[in-house]
């Protein structure tokens, strides 16, 4: 037992170990928030490029750009979007590392949604269309009031999922040397060549997070279900 | 058929303007050095590999912000991009990078000396001195010599140590190492070779082991002999306090210091 008191205390307290646990989880935290905004607003915006014309056929140009993203995005790991983004496209910039951060993991983020939420479009019933119509609404009108609204609904789960998954993947960070949660366990397990308590420690942060987020995403679930049962 | 056709002409010409692009970005000028010697390094940043005694250095110095990178190569790629200002590492493997990539420069400004050890289980005395031994009798029958003389010096041809077949196995002993330090240890046409690997054989020759290498990262090494998974940790490691009271050492067979690598003026 004390033996295991002693592995605590250097993983964590000698030399304010933790530090490198809280910096990392900041830094993740970071990225991850804006990462979600820029994939939500990316890829609703190409969702409704690819379900417009998918439905009316316009927008042609717009959608022949957003399928050649989609294909590359997701045809790619985002591993090496990360190193391409930080090696390649950046190259001979000193660029802020969590600003390449936001952008590998939110544009690659903004292709699973833009799918996501186009299926979510694409499974609201024609009729729905036909009566926004026939109310005299155009199609811009009929899009945000009466399918986006019931879209989002049913997409909800997929899109918590999708915020999850972009949480884990920012672990690949380390790669450009940047400081998050996953990082941090390594730098601590670098310099104490004990493997189970940083990793273990790390494993646990990630999850609380996670199981944080699936509550927040199942309590609006619940509240945008209310509307059903009126 | 002519409508895919015409799709992928578009499709290549928009990657074309893209890769085109990029290429330019690639061509921009990289900020001029400013470290000139160490004392320069304060305040700057400094690139190293997670978990080497470079990375340990650069801690100490004042101001300084560390980067710890999980290979030394993508610390140099970071250091000619004009991404960090200084990169702390091994002396022979510095020599590697800056012959490889032009524009690099080592300044004359050295960190103390070292030694680089064979790490084994604590515990493990018995493979521990068989281990030490066999690097007293390769010393001094001048094997390690020329070993060395093969991969450093004025005119090395890279040759790997011969394997004697004649030689019994009774058992196999497994390395653990990062290909990633040349000369000690770096990746070949699909092998792990390097100064590491020839004495690891050459010692094997001596005790009848088979040697298995197991490529990892660094910083998993010494938790790799720790844990079980390999039996010695050979990768230019060199004897500190922390790794010490992780495992233990036999002597050291060779010497390196940590150097400074900038861009050239």
């Amino acid at each position: 037992m004390s033996e295991f008191m002693d592995k605590l205390h250097s993983t964590f307290v000698e030399g304010d170990r933790w530090k490198y646990l809280t910096n990392g989880l900041k830094n993740t935290l970071i990225i991850t928030f804006f990462a979600v905004i820029l994939g939500m607003v990316l890829g609703f915006l190409i969702a409704i490029v690819r379900s417009s014309h998918d439905k009316t056929g316009k927008m042609k140009i717009l959608n022949f750009f957003a399928k050649i993203y989609l294909t590359v995005i997701r045809g790619t790991p985002v591993m090496v979007q990360l190193l391409i983004i930080y090696y390649v496209i950046f190259a001979s910039v000193r660029i802020d590392k969590m600003f390449v951060g936001i952008l590998a993991f939110g544009l690659n983020s903004a292709a699973y949604v833009a799918e996501i939420v186009r299926s979510g479009i694409m499974s609201i019933d024609n009729g729905q269309f036909e009566a926004g119509a026939s109310l005299g609404l155009n199609y811009r009108k009929t899009m945000f009031y009466i399918i986006m609204p019931q879209a989002f609904k049913n997409v909800l789960p997929a899109l918590g999922n999708e915020c999850i998954v972009l949480l884990k993947e920012t672990s690949v960070a380390g790669y450009i040397a940047l400081e998050d949660l996953t990082k941090g366990g390594d730098i601590i397990r670098s310099v104490t060549y004990e493997a189970f308590l940083p990793l273990i420690a790390v494993a646990l942060i990630y999850l609380v997070i996670v199981m944080f987020m699936t509550y927040l995403v199942s309590r609006l679930e619940r509240r945008l279900a209310k509307s059903d049962r009126g | 058929m002519k409508g895919r056709d015409f799709t992928m002409k578009k499709i290549l010409s928009v990657l074309s303007v893209g890769v085109i692009f990029a290429a330019c970005l690639t061509g921009c000028g990289t900020p001029k050095n400013t470290v000139h010697n160490a004392n320069d390094l304060e305040g700057k940043i400094i690139g190293t590999q997670l978990g080497t005694t470079g990375y340990i250095f650069a801690q100490d110095v004042k101001d300084a912000k560390v980067e710890g990178y999980n290979k030394g190569a993508d610390a140099v790629q970071a250091l000619k991009q004009g991404k960090i200002d200084a990169v702390i590492i091994d002396s022979e493997p510095a020599n590697e990078f800056v012959k490889k990539n032009k524009g690099l420069q080592i300044l004359p400004d050295a960190f103390a000396e070292e030694e680089y050890s064979i790490a084994y289980k604590k515990g493990n005395d018995e493979l521990g001195e068989k281990i030490d031994k066999a690097l007293t009798d390769l010393k001094a029958d001048g094997t390690i010599g020329r070993i060395m003389k093969h991969w450093i010096g004025s005119n090395p041809d890279q040759r790997s140590y011969k394997i004697d077949e004649k030689i019994e196995r009774t058992g196999v002993l497994t390395m653990a190492t990062n290909a990633e330090f040349p000369p000690y240890e770096s990746m070949d046409n699909g092998q792990i070779v390097g100064i590491d690997v020839d004495i690891m054989n050459a010692i094997c020759d001596e005790l009848g082991y088979a040697l298995k290498i197991d490529n990892m990262e660094f910083d998993s090494i010494i938790a790799a002999v720790n844990s079980g998974k390999a039996d010695v940790g050979v990768a230019g490691m060199s004897v500190t306090p922390e790794r010490e009271e992780n495992v233990s050492f036999t002597q050291g067979y060779a010497v390196s210091k940590q150097v400074i690598i900038v861009r050239a003026d």
